[in-house]
């Protein structure tokens, strides 16, 4: 298992610095730059000029990105030209919040959609199974933007029990990882849901039943640990998701994290914040389908074998 | 014994309705859309500050809404009769948030600080600073500046306290803030809020506030807010008590708000479209007039802003006396004018109604950047220019990435844009030919233009100078038509019932001198 999680750690290697060449590209070849929000009215060409050689922004982009990735590798992601502070301190000011969101969401949605895929799945085909299905679905497929508008207007300004928007107490965490919840519940509860269903008719199922074990033995024992190997998966690439992917949420409830952090840095152009971040979201995913990987190696060993875990 | 007790029940009861009704001592100001994702309140070295700045920093000068100027550090000032010479003599017992004092060495300090700063054009005119008293500071000029109090009264010209600025560095402004201003910054968390606490020996107000002393309210929280339905819900909620800059879009619905009130008053913003000049068909100076002329005005104030604000018809915010210029050089929407110029200038109706000169159909790029009421905007627009033949396409462009596209000087034709600035040199930045491509947009480059722009930037000695010189240049260029004036909004507040406004909001905008009289409802 050591070996294995060694060698997955390896192949990261090749992958962190392809995802690091073109997370650079992309950001530089985006028209527009950060200097738009550093001069002034009244500043002249020749100011505009000083301060572009001043950030290095004149220099050909590959050894722009030599040097970057140089700083990136001694542990230092530089500073942000327009918010003037160092990256990793901005990255590490918002991590908590994301994570705090991201996490609660996560948690949420993994326990609500494990339960009731298996509750649909159990109940496979009956009246509760589409009613409980349809309103996932329902709920997964509404835009988190209007969701969230919703969930202040009813919860926060109706019934007055969350505040609208901060993230100045725990109960401001509530609708926003509610928010986002939703969405992830959807998807859970579906795969939980099918993963068991095609579980349930397998050979192993039947001698279980012949065996005379009760059914909700049979299902929670062992249909669902069969089961939760897709939803391991999905649970891994999520992990990058959770910590960059609430910007919509963040930004109507007003709270801090990587999202938000990532969306003004993209509309400033702040270069060094932009590639900052997103080279955490990749890492976040990277570590995140690892340790995806690895929990279906825990839950079947069978695994190791077919994945190179020699 | 019953009388002790009720006699104490009654205190208590007292005390309880005191404590209901007492005046609140905190209030929460919200900052939403442009106020939102200031990074420092390094007055030197940032390039944007928010609404909290002024309130921990003070200037030497501050601008009220007519333009005048008003002493806030400095008690009075005088310029030689050669304008190389301005002397400030200060007011006296001014003390910084960390008891150091305000004197005329700090001001000799603080000067030189702005070199090499993206701020250090502001300066960039005087050559040094002399003390010449413990209250009395002259500043020597490399050449007049007239300009010199506008840029004295910029909130990048707060002066910060020179020991705890060099101890520390580039936290200064993040995890300290230290000025002389009415409240301390207590705790600053970038893009999220700022927490203030009331300075109480506060007793240097400028003469533009009715309180001239300590602020009303003890402490006071600024939350950043970028969504502004959100910002709108927590102040109908009570979550916030202020709503600093109401988006233009959301004045209907605030105004039918009963549990809100709504202050409007000037605003430094002007809406315009840019025209082209380098390329076809807008070469023609009559092609740029026609269009101009197309632009219906009183129609986007009524439709597209119920009536807010008012309709543009210079390059200039109305306030500004540069602004005043000769009737026949103001822009304003003549329909039947637009036709004739595009009849002169060969462009006929065509069968479809859209112009043909030569073969080729007037039909021109339309640019706008993203966002509900640009997007509002550049359609009202595209119909107004159908109205008189000329077939505009609409592009909408990443706000991040426009300006890139205009660099590229050829690819746009219109475009509607903005800008805030409440001086005439707003002509230089926009109109210079050495700018073009972006921000001169228009691509204008005219050697009339350009030696009006050298005596207005470079010549004028006196404010009075000033004025008349960059009104002949105004005048110039509207009669080139390198743009369409359109719309100048409002600035607009929205407040709870918790606090109490002032009867006029003095200074340009939500500032120090409006937010001292600001004060909690009994």
């Amino acid at each position: 298992m050591l070996r294995f999680a060694i060698r997955r750690l390896a192949m990261l290697v090749p992958v962190f610095l392809a995802v690091s060449l073109v997370i650079f590209m992309i950001v530089h070849l985006v028209p527009g730059d950060p200097l738009e929000h550093l001069v002034q009215v009244g500043s002249s060409p020749e100011q505009r000029a000083q301060m572009i050689a001043r950030y290095g922004l004149d220099q050909p982009l590959l050894l722009q990105y030599g040097r970057w990735l140089a700083k990136v590798a001694g542990g230092d992601l530089g500073d942000a030209i327009v918010m003037r502070q160092p990256v990793a301190q901005l990255i590490i000011e918002n991590l908590p919040h994301s994570l705090a969101l991201g996490g609660t969401a996560l948690l949420f949605s993994t326990t609500v959609g494990i339960v009731t895929g298996v509750l649909a799945a159990s109940f496979r085909d009956s009246l509760f199974d589409r009613a409980v299905m349809g309103f996932i679905l329902l709920g997964s497929t509404l835009p988190s933007f209007w969701l969230a508008l919703l969930m202040i207007l009813v919860f926060a300004v109706q019934f007055e029990w969350f505040p609208v928007s901060g993230a100045r107490s725990w109960d401001a965490l509530v609708l926003p990882a509610l928010t986002i919840g939703i969405g992830g519940t959807a998807l859970i509860a579906r795969v939980t849901r099918a993963a068991m269903v095609e579980i349930a008719g397998r050979d192993f199922v039947r001698v279980l039943q012949a065996k005379g074990l009760s059914f909700w033995r049979i299902q929670l024992r062992h249909v669902l640990q069969q089961a939760l190997l897709p939803v391991m998966t999905i649970l891994g690439l999520r992990i990058g998701w959770i910590l960059g992917g609430a910007v919509t949420v963040e930004y109507v409830f007003a709270r801090p994290g990587l999202g938000s952090l990532l969306i003004t840095a993209l509309g400033q152009r702040d270069y060094p914040l932009v590639q900052g971040c997103l080279l955490m979201l990749a890492i976040a995913v990277m570590l995140g389908t690892l340790l995806g990987d690895l929990a279906q190696v825990a839950l079947d060993p069978r695994l190791r074998e077919t994945m190179g875990a020699r | 014994m019953r009388t002790m007790l009720k006699g104490s029940m009654l205190a208590l009861g007292f005390a309880a309705l005191a404590a209901t009704t007492a005046p609140a001592q905190e209030a929460t100001f919200v900052m939403t859309a442009r106020l939102v994702g200031a990074p420092t309140y390094n007055p030197i070295k940032a390039t944007k500050l928010n609404t909290a700045t002024t309130l921990i920093f003070d200037r030497l000068v501050v601008q009220d809404a007519d333009q005048s100027f008003h002493g806030q550090l400095a008690h009075s000032w005088e310029s030689s009769p050669d304008g190389l010479q301005w002397t400030f003599r200060l007011k006296p017992g001014v003390k910084f948030h960390n008891g150091e004092p305000f004197n005329a060495r700090t001001v000799a300090w603080w000067v030189p600080q702005f070199k090499g700063s993206e701020n250090a054009f502001t300066v960039e005119a005087i050559e040094r600073v002399e003390v010449v008293d413990d209250l009395t500071v002259r500043f020597h000029m490399k050449h007049p500046d007239p300009n010199l109090l506008f840029n004295l009264a910029s909130s990048f010209m707060c002066i910060p306290e020179p020991k705890a600025y060099e101890a520390l560095g580039d936290k200064f402004g993040v995890t300290e803030a230290i000025g002389t201003g009415p409240y301390r910054m207590q705790q600053f968390t970038v893009g999220q809020q700022t927490v203030l606490v009331r300075n109480d020996d506060y007793a240097w107000a400028a003469d533009l506030s009715k309180n001239q002393g300590p602020a009303r309210f003890k402490k006071l929280t600024f939350r950043e807010i970028a969504e502004e339905s959100t910002a709108y819900l927590e102040l109908k909620t009570g979550g916030a008590d202020l709503l600093v800059n109401v988006p233009t879009d959301f004045l209907p619905r605030i105004q039918a708000d009963k549990a809100v009130k709504l202050v409007t008053f000037p605003g430094n913003e002007l809406v315009y479209m840019p025209i082209n000049t380098s390329v076809e068909p807008f070469t023609d100076r009559k092609v740029r007039e026609a269009t101009a002329f197309a632009v219906n005005q009183k129609e986007i104030l009524a439709s597209l802003y119920g009536g807010n604000g008012a309709v543009a018809d210079t390059f200039l915010i109305s306030s500004l006396k540069e602004a005043q210029v000769e009737p026949k050089f103001r822009i304003a929407y003549d329909p039947e004018r637009s036709k004739r110029l595009f009849d002169e200038a060969g462009w006929k109706p065509g069968p479809d109604g859209v112009r043909v000169k030569d073969g080729k159909r007037l039909a021109v790029k339309l640019w706008t950047q993203n966002g509900t009421e640009f997007k509002r905007l550049v359609e009202i627009v595209q119909a107004q220019l159908k109205a008189v033949g000329m077939q505009a396409e609409i592009s909408i462009i990443d706000a991040g990435s426009i300006n890139a596209q205009y660099r590229k000087k050829t690819e746009h034709q219109l475009a509607i844009r903005s800008y805030q600035w409440a001086n005439a040199d707003i002509v230089d930045w926009f109109f210079a030919a050495k700018r073009a491509g972006y921000p001169n947009v228009s691509m204008f480059n005219d050697p009339e233009a350009e030696r009006l722009n050298d005596i207005a930037m470079n010549k004028s000695k006196t404010w009075d100078e000033r004025v008349a010189n960059f009104t002949r240049y105004h005048e110039y260029v509207l009669s080139q038509y390198p743009f369409a004036p359109i719309y100048q909004p409002v600035q607009s507040l929205a407040y709870g019932k918790r606090i109490v406004m002032p009867e006029k909001i003095r200074g340009m905008g939500l500032y120090s001198p409006t937010l001292l009289d600001i004060a909690p409802a009994n």
